[in-house]
């Protein structure tokens, strides 16, 4: 694995090099908020935030995407390719938990039976350089407790760790060290700087720390489905989606036609577990009633059944849904409640 | 990479009202592409998306055998907005099936078995496909007696009457079709399907049981045979929810750690019991 320092006065020309070849997003400010988004020519990514108010999940799964296109005319049904052409593409200063978050969505949409094309093409297009986080976590950062760390490798091609005057750059995929030589010439990184590397890292590890491991709820979780504890969660919840929304692993979605006059797209959008239409039947029948059935899905999905299906936890910790939630709903507190069951 | 989104596109070729309230009909569609045609291969209790472009797609159950070549029949209720465009559709209607999908029903597991199918309503559609498929000639002797009960509210709501006539002149399936309640004509059975079960009390040795109907019948229609010694292992039955993109990734259809499209929709009562579903 290639292993080189990047002095820091040289990243943005080098994301400069970048761009020539690839959309490149990156963080960046707007407003109060750091904003994960396309970077304007010339433009510099934040390397100095705790991350952004979206999830980068939206390069690889958008919010909207066309499926296909249609032509009904005279009785007749022609099917189109989407429009789209799908890029290469760049993510740069991804945190490991959100590069965790795509490991995770590639047990969904990367199947052996059913593969998603349109998630695995944007997939395979897309490099993803992470930015370890080498300050301590932010408020509602909990990537520790779910199986993440600040500077794990997990879901990146490249990662790069600030030392203090260099960026430690590790090459860690084939995909990575394709762009070895828009890079330059990069020295090799010394033994000082992975020892500083490795210091880091016992710097920001989450021992001692208070949350326990999310996985040791999950043989409770087995055998709580029908517990009144999930009527005390749920009654604060506006069914407002922001959780859904901003987190990195949520993946649900909808798929609808739109057509004008012959003409047509079909298209699929993100939909949420946590509105009341999501599994509503035509019958008037619906399995999830009540924002307590919703809810519980929520944490049982995320906690229990991806754990069953997949043998990982559908969270990374990131801690946006605790930062935005507008009723103050704590996934954390949620977790610990159910781990005193 | 093929897309299992993308719908293969096939012509109405026939349109039959099945019922007497004129709402549900039997879709006979063909394939326009040869090689589609081969590709499609499923078996009794596998469902596929109908698919019209504009309005959007419904799950429906594959009311046809793999036996019966050349076309795919599917029976449907006139209930949203899919379905509704779908019963305005004429003969020679283009339109796009994704699929086969989902799981069959058990078919290793019912050979060399007595099988009893009880369906209710217009539930009975993969029941037919399976009952055809276990009566074809090269098919017959590898399944035991079948025993089949069939009810409807009314005589004039039976499906496939035309079948169910033929059904009755054999000799290798026995079948008892009832109603709730009869008609000036019906000179049939009348009672109610978990009712006529527990008359006909099918021995459990060596059976295993197909239950299929709305909420009522089956919740009704479960303790008659728990009662004859059946065990959730033996009884199966095929789940609804509303789907979408019906291969497991949309998380509409997601039931505990199953997906109704991908891991069912056929289960049995034992599978149903670990999903903690609520019909």
């Amino acid at each position: 694995m290639e292993k080189r320092l990047i002095k820091k006065d040289l990243l943005p020309g080098l994301i400069g090099g970048l761009a020539a070849e690839a959309a490149v997003y990156g963080p960046a400010q707007e407003g109060d908020y750091v904003i994960f988004r396309a970077l304007r020519p010339g433009e510099e990514p934040l390397v100095e935030f705790a991350n952004t108010r979206n999830a980068p999940k939206q390069f690889l799964f958008p919010p909207r995407e066309e499926l296909m296109r249609y032509t009904r005319l005279d009785g007749d049904l022609t099917l189109a390719d989407r429009q789209e052409q799908v890029q290469e593409t760049v993510l740069f200063g991804v945190r490991p938990c959100d590069a965790r978050s795509f490991v995770l969505m590639d047990m969904v949409f990367d199947q052996e039976k059913y593969g998603d094309p349109y998630y695995i093409e944007r997939r395979q297009k897309t490099t993803i350089i992470t930015l370890a986080c080498v300050h301590p976590p932010s408020a509602a950062c909990f990537c520790a407790a779910v199986e993440g760390s600040p500077t794990s490798p997990e879901g990146a091609d490249i990662m790069l760790t600030d030392l203090g005057e260099v960026y430690l750059a590790e090459f860690l995929t084939a995909k990575g060290e394709r762009w070895l030589p828009r890079f330059g010439d990069l020295p090799a990184a010394d033994a000082a700087a992975l020892a500083r590397q490795k210091d880091i890292a016992l710097q920001n590890s989450w021992e001692g720390r208070t949350l326990k491991p999310t996985r040791e709820i999950k043989p409770i979780l087995d055998r709580i489905f029908d517990h009144p504890f999930w009527d005390t969660i749920h009654s604060k919840c506006l069914q407002c989606g922001t959780c859904t929304y901003l987190c990195p692993t949520c993946h649900c979605f909808d798929i609808s036609d739109e057509t004008k006059g012959n003409d047509g797209v079909r298209i699929r959008n993100w939909d949420s577990c946590m509105y009341p239409l999501f599994t509503l039947a035509t019958s008037g029948h619906n399995p999830r009633p009540t924002q307590k059935e919703r809810w519980r899905q929520r944490v049982m999905h995320k906690f229990k059944f991806f754990v069953d299906n997949f043998g990982n936890l559908a969270c990374v910790g990131c801690g946006r849904c605790v930062k935005h939630c507008p009723v103050n709903i704590d996934i954390r507190k949620v977790i610990s409640d159910i781990a005193a069951l | 990479m093929s897309n299992p989104y993308l719908p293969i596109p096939v012509v109405v070729d026939e349109i039959i009202t099945e019922v007497d309230t004129k709402d549900i009909k039997t879709f006979r569609l063909s394939f326009l592409n040869r090689e589609d045609e081969a590709n499609f291969r499923y078996l009794p209790g596998q469902f596929a998306e109908l698919s019209l472009f504009g309005k959007g797609e419904s799950p429906i159950g594959i009311a046809s055998s793999p036996t019966q070549p050349g076309h795919l029949e599917f029976t449907v209720q006139k209930a949203g907005i899919v379905t509704s465009a779908l019963h305005e559709l004429e003969v020679g209607a283009k339109m796009g099936v994704r699929g086969p999908l989902g799981n069959s029903w058990p078919l290793t597991y019912l050979e060399g078995k007595q099988v009893v199918i009880v369906g209710g309503g217009f539930a009975f559609t993969t029941l037919r496909s399976l009952i055809n498929y276990m009566l074809y000639e090269e098919n017959r002797q590898r399944f035991g007696r079948i025993i089949v009960v069939y009810g409807a509210r009314t005589p004039g709501l039976l499906l496939y009457k035309k079948e169910l006539a033929a059904w009755a002149e054999r000799d290798d399936i026995d079948l008892y079709v009832t109603v709730d309640r009869g008609d000036a004509d019906w000179q049939g059975r009348v009672g109610f399907v978990p009712a006529v079960c527990k008359d006909i009390a099918p021995a459990v040795e060596n059976t295993v049981a197909v239950i299929c109907g709305p909420p009522i019948m089956v919740r009704l229609t479960k303790p008659v045979f728990f009662d004859l010694g059946y065990t959730t292992e033996n009884i199966f039955t095929s789940l609804e929810m509303r789907m979408k993109c019906g291969i497991g990734k949309c998380g509409r259809c997601n039931v505990g750690s199953k997906y109704i499209c991908k891991d069912g929709p056929v289960f049995s009562f034992a599978e149903i019991d670990q999903l903690s579903y609520e019909f």
